[in-house]
């Protein structure tokens, strides 16, 4: 076998195994988009749940009547963007702290932020739950927000990124009388923009997709975001409620998630490119 | 000696002095200092209190309503009794073992693959195996029990089809563990994917030149230069995978097999603090899954400082 062949070969070997991985990460999305357009009276078992005869949106219309859907779509969104809002400021600022600032204890107190990493919060649920009581917060959507203002990722990361920053454009503000924080907003967070685009992507998608904090702290239907109220729809009514309805919520849920990553990965080329322009 | 007076005046001075001086420092670093207290701030508040007090209730018989009572060690004396602590233990277990092992090796083929030469399409690939990472697990567990469903599900179509025998996938407490791991693998792969990528990208191109001129095989250059190249990374993602793990809930959850056959560890401690409130209890298998995850993390440090590596 000459080497052209071989390499040949291998390419085809290589592009199959990836259409593999690829249908088996798109199949179980694409099957829960297909169910939830079946009507009820269909069946749904084995292979029968891949020929549609009549599409329609009926089992959408039926999520409506059983969970009150725009209230918690807009409790999702807003724990979801105020959530990332807090953590890209509160990390990037400590992360700039942590990269260009000589200050007492600066590499014990970051060891300390990087060893915070190895605990889950998660262990402490129990007395946080308590704490989220006495301070009112039960059933509140800040419960979700507060606790990760900032995150020791999100800390860990920024900094390795602000760290590369160079050193010179900092201190010609300086000179030119540029303050900490106009330093921070002017200079640092431009040249940063990439990995605070992929951060805040990461983080929506992550704060979107939470469901045990909210399961823990909301239990008011009201005060539901859309995790919670699709993961309760096969216990609702008393009647099992037919799949086709079910993954109609799930597929609500999980398209938001997928278009948001597909929309941030053009922002974050654009922003690559931007950032390495002004850098 | 100084007088009285001018001994009271110089302390004054020197007192001003201090004053000024410490004004002066934190003028110079009150910026940084404000800038990384929201984190400890929130830290302590959210985070180490709960998990310090975590110790404290797991030594009393705490419901909820009445006042915490001191029992001592008896908790952790009942774990030993609760058949369902220790199928949660040994679940988790498996599900850190076999996921730690699946994870890290099919994520570093997948970033290998993608980062051949030979592939076309590497912006289309990259983006859609990333996929998986962005759909809410709790979502993925209900299709997943679908796709599990020992009547309805294609999983059981497909066995059929091929002449198989349909499996109670998540009614036989002896499969139910099955479709968490794979949901699991399925769902963490993509992450470690990028950041396995992200190392390969940074192994200098001359290294495989230098290689291919003195004759090295393909498996070769893989297990001399991008193992070792990429053990720093390997060594975070053990860690964080091992993390990630230990606190599985959302997949235990919404896959529930019968009894506690396929429960975590973190589920039961969910159970008995907010659906039982025995939360002392729950407290104590708090303090268990701290105390793994300590061992477990202090046992790869030191691996690796015994290697040299850190």
């Amino acid at each position: 076998m000459s080497y052209r062949t071989k390499q040949r070969l291998w390419s085809a070997f290589l592009h199959l195994m990836m259409l593999m991985i690829v249908a088996v990460c798109l199949f179980p999305v694409l099957w829960s988009c297909v169910i939830s357009i079946k009507s009820v009276g269909e069946k749904v078992s084995g292979f029968h749940a891949l020929s549609i005869t009549q599409p329609t949106l009926a089992n959408y219309g039926r999520l409506f009547e059983l969970i009150p859907l725009w209230q918690h779509l807009g409790n999702s969104v807003f724990t979801s963007v105020v959530g990332t809002l807090t953590t890209l400021v509160f990390c990037s600022l400590a992360g700039f702290a942590f990269a260009k600032y000589r200050f007492p204890a600066r590499d014990a107190l970051f060891y300390f932020v990087v060893a915070t990493m190895t605990i889950p919060a998660e262990v402490g649920a129990v007395p946080l739950f308590l704490i989220m009581k006495n301070m009112e917060l039960i059933n509140s959507l800040w419960s979700l927000i507060l606790p990760r203002l900032a995150t020791a990722v999100g800390v860990f990361y920024l900094r390795q990124y602000i760290m590369e920053v160079p050193d010179e454009i900092l201190e010609a503000a300086r000179i030119d009388g540029c303050r900490d924080l106009g330093i921070f907003w002017r200079i640092v967070c431009p040249v940063i923009k990439p990995a605070l685009a992929s951060w805040a992507s990461l983080t929506l998608i992550a704060r979107w997709n939470d469901f045990f904090w909210p399961l823990l702290f909301l239990n008011k239907t009201p005060k539901y975001t859309l995790m919670v109220s699709v993961s309760m729809l096969p216990l609702s009514d008393g009647l099992a409620t037919p799949w086709q309805v079910i993954l109609a919520g799930t597929t609500l849920v999980i398209v938001p998630s997928i278009l948001m990553y597909l929309f941030m990965q053009t922002f974050q080329k654009e922003g690559a490119t931007a950032g390495a322009v002004k850098g | 000696m100084l007088a009285p007076a001018r001994r009271l005046a110089a302390r004054a001075f020197f007192k001003r002095g201090e004053l000024r001086m410490k004004r002066r420092l934190w003028k110079r670093y009150r910026f940084a200092y404000l800038a990384i207290c929201p984190f400890f701030i929130q830290f302590l508040i959210f985070q180490l209190i709960p998990t310090l007090a975590t110790f404290y209730y797991s030594f009393t018989n705490w419901n909820g309503m009445k006042k915490p009572r001191w029992i001592g060690l008896d908790n952790y004396a009942m774990m030993l009794e609760d058949y369902q602590f220790l199928d949660a233990f040994r679940n988790t277990a498996l599900y850190w073992m076999i996921g730690v092992a699946g994870v890290l090796c099919l994520s570093l083929m997948i970033a290998s693959m993608l980062n051949s030469r030979a592939l076309r399409m590497k912006h289309f690939f990259k983006t859609v195996t990333f996929l998986p990472y962005v759909c809410a697990s709790m979502a993925m567990g209900l299709i997943f029990g679908m796709l599990f469903d020992e009547n309805a599900g294609l999983v059981n179509a497909v066995i059929e089809l091929f002449g198989g025998r349909a499996l109670p996938w998540l009614t036989s407490s002896r499969l139910a563990r099955i479709p968490v791991h794979i949901l699991f693998i399925w769902r963490t792969i993509p992450w470690y994917t990028l950041i396995f990528l992200s190392g390969l990208l940074n192994i200098p191109a001359e290294f495989y030149e230098a290689a291919t001129v003195d004759g090295a095989s393909g498996p070769q250059k893989f297990f001399r230069i991008t193992l070792p190249q990429l053990g720093n990374i390997s060594f975070f993602c053990f860690v964080t995978i091992t993390v990630d793990a230990w606190k599985i809930f959302n997949e235990p959850y919404t896959l529930a097999g019968p009894g506690s056959s396929n429960t975590s560890l973190f589920q039961l401690m969910y159970v008995n603090g907010f659906k039982i409130f025995k939360m002392g209890y729950a407290s104590a298998l708090g303090v268990v899954l701290i105390a793994i995850l300590l061992v477990i993390s202090l046992i790869q440090f030191r691996a690796r400082r015994a290697q040299g590596e850190l």
